[in-house]
Order: structure tokens, then sequence, then C-alpha cells
């Protein structure tokens, strides 16, 4: 393995010397690989401006787990059960700090409130970013990692820790729900 | 078992209609990492791997507790209203803004003075910032058509400083609202545009942030980024030359550390002592060194070193490195290279490539950085 350039060693290869050998090239090589996948999850997740916050937090939590990491898992499973424990952590501090505003009775900031045109310059689509947004917690990281990460079922029952029966019946209701949302006839609908 | 073989199990019908679905899904735009994300990591690991070099054994498997069931409700209802309103402040395509981005600044301009990001595509934590960058774009304008709309501009950003001196926010938006504010509020001072008393006392906040080392950064235990050292160097530099005393010792000792972030092959880092070089840091410290550095020994000639470190071509979109390497090629005397990135910044605002930055500052802040680095 000595002999193979880093850049064509798979993740968990990588990963295997961050964690024995301390590498801060292979380290490097994970973070150019899976950051722009990691920020897109956040952002999905309904973080608008802490993302990359959120994506570094993960990779300081990759670093510091290092050991826990081993061979016979995906570097993906891994990497994502830690990005939605960053995910759980940043929701509830986001319920501590939405309680300590409402004990200091701070007055609504005028910057947080819509444009007179809410049409005005918007781009992608609207109603399918909505009805995403609008799915239950539980349906939507399905979605998130079956169909953006693309990961095998296994995985994502990994990640979340539910049976594999689990994810496919949420991925199931979360697609049917999505057409629901979008206003989408039933195929079976008359 | 993926997806794929998932919806092959489903009738034809079902199957073929959440294929389209999913084909759907997967046309929802992406987001890309700023420049500077993975410098930012890999230099908050090396601070952790300074920090504690032993790694984290204590548990075998990382915790993970799910929140009762109102909290995910919660959770995703405030998701949604965030995505919402990512989606209603999307911006405005400025195709005007090309030829005439101060223009188009200014009439952006809200009511009290101030420019609203979240109008725009950008964060609403950084309205001080962005309305400072967008007063000091007015401000370069050599027909002077904007001075009212300049004098509007500072008297807001009084309005949004803190009795402390600060202009709001945590962390990261913190350090660049009181940077980038002190900035606008020192330089527009000759132009009878600011009030002194916002000045001395953001200027006495950035003394105060400022670390033993002399730099200033937004994580714990730290000496100093180069982003946010630069960038309040510039605005101590612009403050003594207002008179302004309390600014003095903290800017030497600013342009020591800066100076010290410098490596010999040329070029900085985001953190000192980090992997990875950064072109848009090496610009800005190179025109600081520069300018800020013009009455101290040995800094101008450090300045025009690493302005020479800097590449001859860009790589894709990026207001932020364009403007600082436009004022680094201006400084060291270099104005046909200026003159070459100034074009491209103006090719890439009329085709509409989309820059990083956008959803960082969106688009007053590519507009801002267009403007500040026309030649005057």
């Amino acid at each position: 393995m000595e002999n193979v350039p880093r850049d064509r060693m798979d993740d968990a290869e990588l990963m295997l010397r961050v964690r024995g050998q301390d590498d801060e090239a292979a380290f490097a090589l994970l973070v150019s690989r899976h950051q722009k996948s990691l920020l897109n999850f956040f952002a999905r997740s309904g973080v608008q401006y802490d993302s990359e916050d959120l994506v570094q937090q993960t990779f300081l939590r990759l670093y510091r787990y290092r050991q826990r990491y081993v061979a016979t898992a995906k570097f993906t499973t891994f990497l994502f059960l830690l990005a939605r424990q960053v995910w759980i952590d940043e929701l509830r501090r986001r319920q501590r700090r939405e309680r300590l505003i409402e004990r200091l009775v701070v007055e609504p900031h005028e910057e947080f409130t819509a444009p007179a045109d809410p049409s005005a310059g918007v781009a992608g689509d609207l109603d399918l970013a909505r009805a995403l947004a609008a799915l239950p917690e539980g349906l939507r990281q399905v979605v998130e990692l079956a169909v953006y990460q693309e990961l095998p079922y296994a995985e994502v029952a990994a990640i979340l820790g539910i049976p594999v029966g689990t994810v496919k019946s949420r991925m199931f209701n979360a697609l049917a729900k999505l057409r629901a949302l979008l206003g989408e006839e039933r195929g079976d609908t008359p | 078992m993926n997806l794929h073989t998932h919806l092959s199990e489903l009738p034809d019908a079902e199957a073929a209609a959440f294929r389209t679905l999913v084909a759907r899904l997967h046309t929802l735009p992406l987001r890309e990492p700023s420049p500077l994300l993975a410098s930012r990591i890999l230099a908050s690991v090396a601070s952790e791997r300074a920090r504690n070099p032993k790694p984290e054994t204590r548990n075998q498997k990382p915790e993970t507790r799910n929140p009762p069931p109102w909290r995910w409700a919660a959770a995703a209802l405030a998701a949604g209203l965030l995505v919402a309103a990512t989606l209603f402040n999307r911006p405005d395509a400025p195709a005007a803004a090309a030829d005439d981005p101060a223009a188009w600044l200014a009439a952006c301009q809200e009511a009290d003075g101030s420019w609203q990001p979240a109008r725009h595509g950008g964060d609403p934590a950084y309205r001080p910032a962005l309305t400072a960058l967008a007063a000091l774009a007015l401000a370069r304008d050599p027909a002077a058509r904007f001075n009212a709309g300049v004098r509007r501009a500072c008297n807001a950003l009084a309005a949004l400083q803190t009795p402390d001196g600060a202009f709001g926010g945590e962390g990261r938006v913190h350090a660049y609202n009181q940077a980038l504010a002190t900035y606008a509020l020192a330089t527009l001072a000759p132009q009878g545009a600011s009030p002194a008393a916002a000045l001395e006392r953001a200027v006495a906040c950035s003394r105060a942030a400022q670390s033993a080392e002399g730099g200033w950064d937004y994580e714990p235990d730290s000496a100093g980024n180069t982003a946010v050292t630069a960038w309040q160097v510039r605005a101590l530099a612009a403050a003594a030359a207002q008179g302004v005393a309390q600014a003095n010792v903290p800017l030497r000792k600013g342009l020591r550390w800066l100076r010290s972030a410098a490596r010999d092959e040329g070029g900085v880092s985001y953190h000192p002592g980090a992997p990875g070089r950064s072109e848009s840091l090496s610009a800005l410290a190179a025109h600081t060194l520069m300018t800020s550095g013009k009455h101290f020994d040995g800094l101008p000639a450090l300045g025009r070193r690493l302005a020479a470190s800097l590449k001859a071509a860009s790589d894709g979109a990026d207001c932020y490195r364009d403007y600082a390497r436009v004022m680094a090629f201006e400084s060291a005397g270099e104005t046909a290279r200026a003159e070459a990135v100034r074009a491209d910044m103006r090719l890439r605002r009329r085709t509409g490539e989309p820059d990083p930055w956008e959803p960082v500052g969106g688009a007053l802040y590519t507009c801002a950085f267009t403007a500040l680095a026309a030649r005057q």
C-alpha cells in the first residue's frame, strides 16, 4: 500500500492512514473529497448560514474519533454518522438559544422578514425545495442519505440506527408524501 | 439494496413516478464550499493536534440519543422556515451591475442607510460588514455621485454599533463585521462621513479583541488568522491616519503578526503553519503590508515579494480573491496585471458566472468587490 499514491487510495485506506499514522495529507484528501457532500447535507437540512461551520465540526469530530474507525466499516457510514450527530447537537443548541431569546423578549429583527415580492429572483425548483423541507425529519434524512448521498440502504440503516426494512418503508412514505405535497396525481387515483 | 433496486420492486407505474421524482430531486442546485473551507478545516485539526496529541478513545461508539418526537417536529418546522427564508431571499440577477456596480449598489440602499444582505441572497448576520463594503464601493465613485449615500451608510453603521463598539454577531460573523465596519468608518472619515465617536469605540473594541501575539481570530485559543488580521490591520492603519491614537500600538503588533505569517517561499495560509497556501490571503496580506505597513522598514518589500508570488491566471470566479489581487498588483505598481484581473471580473459579472461567496454575501458582496477593484 505504501507504493500507491494517496490520491489513488480509497477512503477507507486514507482513513486507516489517518488512524494509524496521523497522516495529514490523507486527511486533507478526505476533506477535499467529502466537504461538498457534507455541505449540501447540512444545507438541505435547513442550515442556511452555518453549514460550513457544521462541516468543519464534522471533520474535527472525524479526527477526534479516528481511533474508532474500523477497517470493516464503510467510511461514508462513519462520516455521516458523525455528521448526523453534529446536526442533532446543532438542533439542541438552537432550541436552547430560542428558549433564551424567548426569555429575553427580543424584538423581531427587521432583516429576518421576507421581501415584499417573494417571487422576485427565485431560482431553482421552489416547490420541490419547500416540499423536501416540509417532510418529517425521519423521512427527510432517508431521502438525504439514499437519494442525495446515494448510500445503500444497509448504510442508511446503520447511520440512522434503524432496520433496513424501516429504511424501505420510510423511503416509500417520503416519496409518496413528496408527490402529495407537490400535487402530483397518484398513478392509481382516478 | 439501494434506491434503484427498491424502486424496481414496486409496480411499474408507481416506480416510474418515483423515478421521475428522484430525477427532479437531483435537479435542486448544489452549494459549493467556499474556497477557504478546506484550509479552515485543516487549520482547526492542526490546532486540535497541537492541543491534544492523544486521540479520543473513551467510548467505542459515538453517542447518539434521539430527541423526543416533539423536538423533531420543532426542528422540521424550523428547517422548513429556514429553507423558505432562503428561497424567498434569492438574489436578483444584477445584469446591469456588471457595467456600473456602484450604481446598482446605490439603488439597493435601504431607507436607514444600510444594505440588507438577505434581500440579495446573503447572510443577514453580515449586515454591518456588507454595509461597510457597499459604502466603501460608493465612495470610490470617481464622479462622487453617491456622497449622500456614503454619509447615510456611515450613520447606519454607527446606529448598528453597540455601546462597547462592536457591530453584532458571534464568532466569525462578529470578527468580520468588526473589522470591515471599523475599516469603513476609518477610511470614510476624511470625507466627513463617519461619526468620530463611533470610530473611537470601534477601535477600542478591536484593540480589546487582539491576541497577545498581535493577531485576531474568532476561534478560541488562536493567535490569529490571516484574513481577519489583515482586515483589522487595514482598519487600524486607516484609523491611525485619522489621528486615532489608540490605534497605533495594536497596528504595530498586527503588522508584526502579519510579517511572521509570511513564508520564505512566498505566500501565506489561513493560519500560520497550516498546510496549503491561500492565493486570496497572500494577495490581501501583500496589499496590507505595502499600504498599512508603508511606514515600517521592510514591510513594503515583503509585500512586493508576496505580490510577485501571486498566480498570473485565476481558477474560476472568486470576487474576494480577485479584489485582493487587484489591490496587491496596484500597490506593487503592476498595473497591467491588475487590469487583466479587472477584465476577468467584469466578464464574470456580465456572464453571471456563479461566485463561491454568494451564499455568504449575495450579490451585494460580488458587486461591492467589483466596484472596489474598479480603476479610478
